[in-house]
């Protein structure tokens, strides 16, 4: 037998009083005369044995229930209470996968309701003594008595995304932890999965459970095939007007119907077999932000047959090219006009070395002659741009820490160096971006209405205009940094996460077009997929895209042994198909059971007895009838 | 106190009818009260030794009216004689320091219920035309009223009922034995007691006086708390009479300290019936009329 609480087996040291009363016993009292007492002298020495009999019985009653009561206030579990009894109290955190792929139909009903169920047997068998948390795959933790649990049991609904399961364990491992050290219970995590390869399958070590014990059920039903639509692609991401679609399906058998629409429109339709991928041009008539989806034909696991995507429309950039920039930016600039991403305009945004920069909106270049530097300087003045050339470094060439365009760096070149640059002075204080670094410095700067390149656009400088990434940056900055959908962003992100917020964007547009207020550095996205509007000034000017991971499509499952391994568990992980072993396994604890019951039981019956005999042995007889009695006898 | 007398006085709680007057008055009413519920008696008992005058009473003989003193004087009364008297008694009272204790104060103490039960058993044998004595011990026989069937005898006993006492023993057999030299004549000896005592010094007395053809009775004065433990918790009980203290639980004891009273009245009951002696067990709350009718049965 142990305790839970052992300090308060110092309660046992109250058994001490009714030891020391009864060896204390007479040795206190008031005085009375009593002509008879010859008569008590004879009784005590008549009855010495008998009376030493019932004190020693009486003493012992109080003794044993003293001694039981603070032994149940210790909190005593033992391995020798059979099965049946009260389970040891213990720190339970039931972590439910309400991942995306939970949501998959599999028999007639969703694996979520099935893991729900198993959830709701372990949450009834709770007891007061116990410690309860339940804790969802986006982390969201309750805790409190079984009935708050079993509360937010019920408002469980499946994520739109992954969420992070074995996060989620190893929260609840810490919780029931420390819990455990401070009741000295049994810690366990009793875990309800779907036993998604891909969310177990990634969790590098393992996940850590620490002491707890982890306790798995996983549905015994195999997954379900399932198609998904896994990936929408608007390129580019701005449309001058016209654009493509770039759908990727997996899972389709055989083949299966999709539709792509774009706004209230729909753009295409079509069949897909295998896992091709589709793609759609498209030049439509809409303009601005607007929100498109791709939507396949429902299986078992409905919420990943639709994908989302945003796109802006409009009108191409409008350029004037200075012929001082070098026949690489000349080139490049040909090539988008070509093919309508850009139209030459002399009102346009300029292209231009510094040194003949007069107005704004400009992508402005570093000279090529170093002897240019002084006008340069005195041009990006009289703008007001917050930049000054340095003296030009030249030497061996610098590696590019990746090219920004707007918050992405996904085209990013890796292979861009610098040979020659005017290093980078700020000069005043003013807004920029620095888009590119260059030896540790600024190497490309970006602000209201520029974009400022160090060197010139020169293989000599700098191998940027040679690179295949060259010419999209060029398009994405006219578009984005400095054209008339300028300032916008599409920000991919799952149901329900947080987003940093643009520091433009003052109002989040659901789909259903509805608006809310946006502070703070973050935004708090709904749990429901879809294309939400970020909007500056009352427009639209960029776009959430809420989708969930494309990996939550994959359901197939980590065997019993390979999930097990997944789990770190010092307590040991035990994998369960079945929902009542499942439970029973959450609570046989380390085979010890609650003895506070039998305790408890003996103790009342302890002072039940003690007190009917002691009242049995004080109760006077009735004097008329002990004197009927000695008048009997007289 | 006609009334009282009408309404049996030898049947009221003993503390209420003491409360009602002096013990000489009292006495009265309980044996006025008592032989009311009896027959009349039918012995005549007059003798030719005169002893003295007493008025006449309803129902006495005509043939004893001292006419001469009725024609001279207009009395009337009748001639009593000494050899009337056909029993001599002698009233043993233990007044040691124990027989001053009650149970609770609404009783009286074993002394004072014994005393008037005394004085009238006293007046009831002189109403019997029969001689009768006191004698008052403790550890000493501490007065002595030599048997006498006068009028006058009951005076000289309340009187005698108010000497001193308390001491710190009861001396049963010196005060037994101090009867038998009062009657020395077969007679009647009533020892009236609490009997906290050694029984045997009592029982060789008693067996003495048996042998010398006393009738002797005992009337074992009892509280009733000193047979049912009323104290509840801790106490320590103490003698009065010893000083010795016995610490106790009452609840412990008590069922003990009843069967080893009902075992200590066994044993006097036992050793008296040995000798042909009555024992009766008194208790203080009963009313008078039950122990006179046990006395005055041995009487009869």
């Amino acid at each position: 037998m142990s305790f839970l609480s052992p300090l308060l087996l110092v309660l046992g040291a109250g058994a001490i009083v009714p030891l020391l009363l009864h060896l204390m016993r007479r040795r206190t009292g008031v005085r009375i005369e009593f002509p008879a007492a010859r008569y008590l002298v004879r009784a005590e020495q008549e009855h010495s044995r008998q009376l030493k009999l019932r004190h020693l019985l009486l003493m012992l009653l109080r003794v044993l229930a003293i001694t039981c009561i603070a032994l149940a206030a210790a909190r005593p579990v033992s391995r020798l209470i059979p099965q049946g009894g009260a389970h040891a109290p213990a720190a339970v955190a039931i972590v439910l996968d309400n991942s995306l792929s939970a949501s998959a139909i599999v028999g007639g009903r969703s694996v979520l309701d099935g893991l729900k169920d198993g959830a709701a047997t372990a949450i009834s068998r709770l007891s007061g003594s116990d410690r309860a948390w339940l804790i969802t795959a986006d982390g969201a933790v309750q805790g409190g008595t079984p009935a708050s649990v079993r509360a937010a049991l019920a408002r469980v609904k499946a994520l739109g995304g992954a969420g992070d399961p074995p996060a989620a364990v190893a929260r609840a491992a810490s919780l029931v932890s420390n819990a455990a050290r401070t009741t000295a219970g049994d810690a366990v995590v009793g875990v309800l999965t779907d036993g998604q390869a891909t969310t177990w399958g990634n969790t590098g070590p393992g996940v850590d459970a620490g002491a707890a014990r982890v306790i798995v059920l996983v549905p015994s039903l195999p997954p379900p095939p399932n198609h998904a639509v896994t990936d929408v692609e608007a390129r580019p991401d701005r449309w001058t007007p016209r654009g493509e679609v770039a759908v990727r399906f997996s899972g389709v058998a055989d083949s299966a119907t999709y539709r792509i629409d774009l706004g209230t429109r729909t753009l295409a339709r079509g069949t897909v077999s295998s896992d091709a991928a589709v793609s759609v041009h498209a030049a439509p008539p809409e303009r601005g932000w607007v929100g498109g989806s791709v939507e396949l034909e429902p299986d078992e696991l409905r919420a990943d047959d639709i994908r989302h995507f945003a796109v802006w429309i409009g009108p191409p950039p409008a350029i004037a090219i200075d012929s001082g920039v070098g026949p690489f930016a000349t080139g490049a600039l040909a090539t988008l006009t070509s093919t309508s991403r850009a139209i030459p305009d002399k009102n346009g945004v300029a292209i231009v070395p510094a040194d003949r920069l007069t107005t704004l909106p400009a992508v402005i270049i570093a000279p090529a002659d170093p002897v240019r530097l002084g006008a340069a300087n005195r041009a990006l003045e009289r703008a007001g741009i917050p930049w000054r050339f340095g003296a030009l470094r030249a030497g061996a060439a610098e590696r590019v820490d990746g090219i920004v365009v707007g918050g992405d760096t996904a085209r990013a070149d890796a292979d861009v160096s610098v040979s020659q640059r005017y290093p980078l002075v700020a000069h005043g204080v003013s807004a920029s971006d620095t888009l590119a670094r260059a030896g540790g410095a600024p190497w490309v700067v970006a602000g209201s209405g520029y974009v400022l390149i160090a060197s010139a656009l020169d293989p000599a400088a700098t191998s940027f205009p040679v690179r295949a990434s060259f010419v999209p940056w060029l398009d994405a900055v006219l578009s984005q940094r400095l054209g008339s959908s300028a300032g916008g962003a599409i920000i991919h992100a799952v149901p329900g996460a947080a987003v940093p917020r643009p520091d433009w964007a003052d109002e989040l547009e659901a789909p259903d077009g509805t608006r809310r207020a946006l502070v703070g550095a973050t935004i708090a996205l709904p749990a429901t997929a879809g294309v939400y509007f970020l909007r500056r000034g009352g427009a639209r000017a960029g776009a959430v895209v809420a989708d969930a991971e494309a990996r939550e499509s994959d359901l197939r499952r980590l065997t019993a042994a390979a999930l097990s391994g997944r789990f770190k568990a010092t307590g040991g992980a035990r994998m369960y198909t079945d929902r009542s072993a499942w439970t029973d396994a959450v609570f046989a604890g380390n085979g010890s059971r609650s003895v506070l019951a039998p305790l408890l039981a003996l103790a009342l019956l302890a002072l039940l007895t003690e007190s009917a005999l002691a009242r049995r042995w004080s109760q006077p007889e009735r004097g008329a009838e002990g004197r009927r009695v000695a008048q009997r006898a007289a | 106190m006609e009334s009282t007398r009408s309404d049996r006085a030898d049947l009221f709680d003993p503390a209420v009818l003491a409360s009602m007057g002096h013990i000489e008055i009292v006495a009265r009413w309980i044996v006025d009260g008592f032989l009311s519920g009896l027959h009349r008696s039918p012995r005549k008992g007059f003798s030719v030794e005169f002893a003295e005058y007493r008025p006449y009473q309803p129902g006495d003989d005509l043939r004893y009216v001292d006419w001469r003193i009725v024609a001279r004087a207009d009395r009337w009364v009748v001639k009593q004689f000494e050899e009337e008297t056909n029993l001599r008694a002698a009233l043993v009272l233990d007044v040691s320091r124990s027989m001053v204790w009650r149970g609770a104060p609404q009783r009286l103490t074993k002394l004072a219920y014994a005393e008037r039960l005394v004085a009238a058993l006293a007046l009831l044998f002189l109403r019997q035309r029969d001689a009768v004595g006191l004698v008052r011990f403790d550890d000493a026989v501490r007065t002595a009223v030599a048997p006498r069937a006068r009028t006058t005898q009951w005076r000289r006993i309340i009187a005698a009922l108010d000497g001193p006492g308390a001491g710190r023993a009861s001396n049963a057999a010196e005060g037994l034995a101090h009867a038998a030299r009062m009657v020395r004549r077969p007679g009647m000896i009533i020892l009236v007691s609490d009997l906290l005592t050694d029984i045997e010094p009592v029982d060789r007395a008693v067996r003495a006086l048996s042998v010398a053809g006393h009738d002797v009775t005992v009337l074992h004065i009892m509280d009733p708390a000193e047979r049912e433990l009323a104290a509840a918790g801790d106490a320590v009980f103490v003698d009065p009479e010893t000083d010795l203290a016995v610490p106790a639980t009452v609840a412990d004891v008590r069922d003990a300290y009843r069967e080893t009273v009902d075992a200590a009245i066994a044993e006097w009951r036992d050793t008296f019936a040995r000798t042909g002696t009555r024992y009766e067990t008194v208790f203080t709350d009963v009313p008078f009329g039950l122990p006179l009718r046990r006395a005055f049965a041995a009487r009869q």
